[in-house]
């Protein structure tokens, strides 16, 4: 067994490639996913326990089942169903790219609105309680008090929320698409040298974490600059 | 539903071994985190770094890149060495079983590395004192104070690490361990029903999560019994 340098330097431009999927997958199911978030927050802290209790169901399974099992239902499964393939969707529930994203938002709004959800509650309650006696209606008690403070609150959890997002666009690989997961294991399964390639896949994907982690820690500071105090 | 009648012993065995790949990578976890967090709180400069280096790659990098690398990587080695004793031998593989869950162990072990280290630094420096000063050699100390007041602290992350771990048994399925997802596959090659059988995959899925969260709450009232009010 040897070390191939010449591989690594032939197959990394050949997985840059892939770079741009997994950033269109994992921007794109972002997107959906704090929307789908925020949307399943509104109705959970809503107070009504008919929205509180399908969207906590909701919540339950999509956590509590793993991400590749999802993808392989909504990709592999819902073609079965006669109803799925006549409706409106199935242009984007036939290519495993719709999949991967429909799935990659599911999963992470999911978890997403667990953590605004720790950052609502962290809101001093004497805050609203002021907006209240001050005559604030309540949405916008929720959009100028609550959500300013709560985002500050949950971005620790949300920026580790974006890594594993991330991760799992790796998993889009399995159902046929070429990210850089993907062209690597095509690489592998070509000339056979797994160190190679994957140790190199795994380098590219640990600069997009760090890259990730320093984004956030930056807004992060810039959010909080208020709160610090001048040396 | 009737598809799934002839599968419910293949589904059963394939539940058996997401069990026992559970707890042997369990096992694993629990080792790998206890002795990252002891590198990364003793005073050796390289056991710190080691342990941060560990840490960084095992939790930036997608999960089923780690597996395929252990999985393919351990096969190249363990290829190398047979064929010096027998040139014939084309492949030799670590079983998927040991291969999936080596991986997954150090995957989750790097997360719990984290928790164990902030539950040891959370541990009041004057109970470890008090137990000096009784006369309590290190090891004493280690076990009959520092663990279980820690172990109180780390239980509600390990929890949801013990959710992640059950989870990512999923993905052994991809280097062809028969469990849930595999039997899916055989049955969905002979059905036609992959949507049925799928979610029944997710449904195991989510009675182990319950599982886990119940006996998590279990041991959690356990482990602060002694701090319940006396009624």
């Amino acid at each position: 067994m040897s070390f191939d340098i010449e591989l690594i330097l032939d197959s990394i431009p050949k997985m840059l490639v892939g770079i741009g999927l997994t950033f269109e997958l994992l921007f794109l199911s972002l997107a959906l996913g704090t929307a789908l978030g925020i949307f399943l927050l509104i109705l959970r802290i809503s107070g009504r326990w008919y929205l509180a209790a399908p969207t906590m169901v909701y919540i339950y399974i999509f956590r509590g089942t793993p991400i590749l099992v999802q993808i392989f239902i909504i990709y592999y499964g819902l073609p079965q169903l006669e109803f799925v393939r006549d409706s409106i969707f199935w242009p984007i529930l036939k290519e495993p790219f719709g999949c991967a994203i429909v799935a990659l938002s599911l999963n992470t709004g999911a978890y997403l609105s667990e953590i605004f959800r720790g950052g609502v509650l962290g809101v001093d309650r004497g805050l609203t309680e002021a907006a209240a006696a001050l005559g604030i209606s309540v949405r916008q008690r929720f959009i100028y008090i609550t959500s300013p403070i709560a985002i500050r609150l949950c971005l620790p959890a949300y920026s580790n929320d974006v890594v594993s997002l991330m991760k799992s666009t790796a998993l889009a690989s399995t159902i046929t698409l070429l990210d850089m997961m993907g062209i690597a294991r095509t690489i592998v399964a070509e000339t056979y040298a797994p160190y190679e390639v994957f140790i190199s896949v795994m380098v590219i994907y640990l600069v997009i974490t760090w890259a990730i982690q320093r984004t956030f820690a930056w807004i992060e500071k810039r959010m909080s600059r208020h709160v610090r105090r001048e040396a | 539903m009737a598809a799934v009648s002839g599968w419910w012993d293949d589904f059963f065995w394939g539940s058996l071994v997401v069990v026992e790949l559970f707890f042997v990578a369990l096992i694993m976890t629990v080792l790998f985190g206890l002795i990252g967090a002891g590198a990364k709180l003793s005073n050796s400069r390289v056991a710190k770094s080691i342990a941060s280096g560990y840490t960084i790659v095992f939790r930036g990098t997608p999960e089923i890149l780690v597996l395929l690398l252990f999985y393919f990587g351990s096969a190249i080695i363990l290829t190398a060495i047979a064929q010096i004793f027998d040139p014939e031998i084309k492949f030799v593989d670590f079983p998927p079983f040991w291969a999936g869950s080596f991986a997954i162990a150090l995957i989750i072990g790097s997360y719990a590395t984290e928790t164990f280290r902030g539950a040891f630094l959370g541990v009041d420096p004057g109970q470890i004192e008090a137990a000096r000063a009784l006369g309590l050699s290190n090891l004493q100390t280690f076990i009959y104070v520092r663990i279980p007041a820690m172990w109180r602290l780390a239980l509600p992350p390990f929890g949801n690490h013990m959710l992640s771990l059950v989870k990512d048994t999923a993905l052994v399925a991809i280097i062809g361990l028969e469990e849930t997802l595999f039997v899916a596959e055989q049955a969905i090659a002979y059905t036609a029903k992959p949507f049925t059988m799928y979610i029944v995959v997710g449904a195991i899925y989510l009675g182990f999560s319950t599982i886990i969260t119940l006996t998590v709450m279990g041991l959690e009232r356990y482990a602060n019994r002694h701090l319940e009010v006396w009624r």
